[in-house]
């Protein structure tokens, strides 16, 4: 009788106790989950510090080289009259976000409305005898706007004092986005294209805080397949000043 | 931080959405902006293995206008139109001759730009082809 009544007892009891273990785990998991999150937040906050908007200008010199090998429509442009085999100065403006990742990565995105004149170099050549003029088959606009957003890594180096003067090599990519309108000439067999994606290469000088003098060469080409392919390069040389010093 | 989550985001987005390409189909206008207002002077007039060189000479010469009507120094007036007909570019002109005769022709443009302008045609019960070359002056 006894020994019914304890296994009885002891199988309630059992029961009881399972099911309070297993509330108590849940209870436990759950909790070390909410904390891990708000621990996951506070980190992730903690992760990005010293965030710095600056507004910024800068000198764009820009050279495309344009392949139209990819043209059938039988139009011709005097070769002479279009190759621009130089760097042509343009501008832009806009504004950028300085900051550090993990106590240790500097980075800086930006944001920019550029104004860019372009030189044209024209790979192929083309003629029809008895004429002598070289020619192309296709004529690139050479003025026009784009947006850009960028995002770059800043490497520190390790030169002069560094807590007053700051040098860093940068280094990452950037997209633009033609705004402008583009010519029915560059529409002519898909060739338009609207967006550039850009290696950016570049050294700024960080002058105790005050202003970051910057070039950046930026190397880019057609984001979508074209008939003809573009490739732009640019070298950009501005200056930027925090936001706050200014407003 | 909820800023620059932001900007990030919206600079993903513009990124994404911005991937597209126009096209155009508009080639023949292109080319009709090339051609009109403008006199055409015949250069060279090739046949078979026969070259014509009118380079400094009087020659002949052809006006295309922005309204699609045409006028040459034979006195030929009539109206154009540039078609594309498989990827060859043509431009078929309707007209009249001096004595009133009417007569319609297909050239094939070969190449057109501000300057230059290449045309080719076979005449008819013949089986060679003939290429005239234009300068714009």
């Amino acid at each position: 009788m006894i020994s019914i009544m304890f296994n009885k007892y002891f199988i309630k009891y059992t029961l009881v106790l399972i099911a309070i273990c297993f509330n108590v785990n849940v209870f436990a998991q759950s909790a070390i989950q909410i904390q891990n999150s708000k621990l996951k937040k506070d980190r992730s906050i903690v992760d990005f510090i010293n965030n710095n908007v600056s507004l910024f200008g800068a000198l764009d010199l820009s050279k495309q080289s344009i392949n139209d090998n990819g043209i059938t429509v039988p139009i011709n442009y005097l070769y002479n009259s279009v190759n621009n085999n130089v760097f042509k100065p343009g501008y832009s403006g806009g504004f950028r976000i300085d900051g550090i990742c993990k106590n240790e990565h500097h980075y800086m995105l930006s944001f920019a409305i550029n104004r860019l004149a372009t030189g044209s170099y024209y790979e192929h050549k083309y003629s029809l005898s008895p004429y002598t003029d070289d020619f192309t088959h296709f004529k690139a606009d050479n003025v026009f706007t784009t947006l850009s957003i960028a995002a770059h890594y800043k490497l520190l180096l390790p030169i002069n004092e560094m807590k007053k003067y700051k040098f860093y090599a940068v280094a990452g990519p950037s997209v633009d986005y033609k705004i402008s309108n583009i010519s029915n000439e560059n529409l002519l067999n898909g060739a338009g294209n609207r967006t550039i994606i850009n290696g950016d290469l570049g050294a700024e000088f960080d002058n105790k805080g005050y202003y970051v003098l910057f070039a950046h060469y930026k190397i880019g080409t057609n984001l979508n397949q074209s008939s003809v392919p573009v490739q732009l390069n640019r070298i950009e040389i501005g200056m930027s000043i925090k936001a706050k010093d200014l407003f | 931080m909820k800023r620059l989550y932001s900007f990030i985001i919206v600079s993903i987005l513009i990124s994404t959405v911005s991937c597209n390409k126009e096209v155009s189909s508009t080639s023949s206008d292109v080319m009709t902006n090339m051609i009109a207002n403008k006199t055409w002077y015949l250069d060279y007039s090739i046949t078979g293995n026969i070259t014509q060189n009118f380079v400094g000479q009087s020659t002949y010469f052809i006006t295309y206008l922005k309204d699609g009507t045409t006028k040459d120094s034979d006195g030929i007036i009539g109206t154009y139109t540039i078609n594309n007909n498989n990827g060859k570019y043509e431009i078929q002109v309707t007209a009249k001759t001096v004595n009133g005769n009417t007569t319609n022709y297909n050239h094939v443009i070969e190449s057109v730009g501000n300057v230059k302008m290449v045309q080719s045609f076979i005449a008819t019960g013949q089986t060679v082809k003939t290429t005239l070359y234009f300068t714009s002056k």
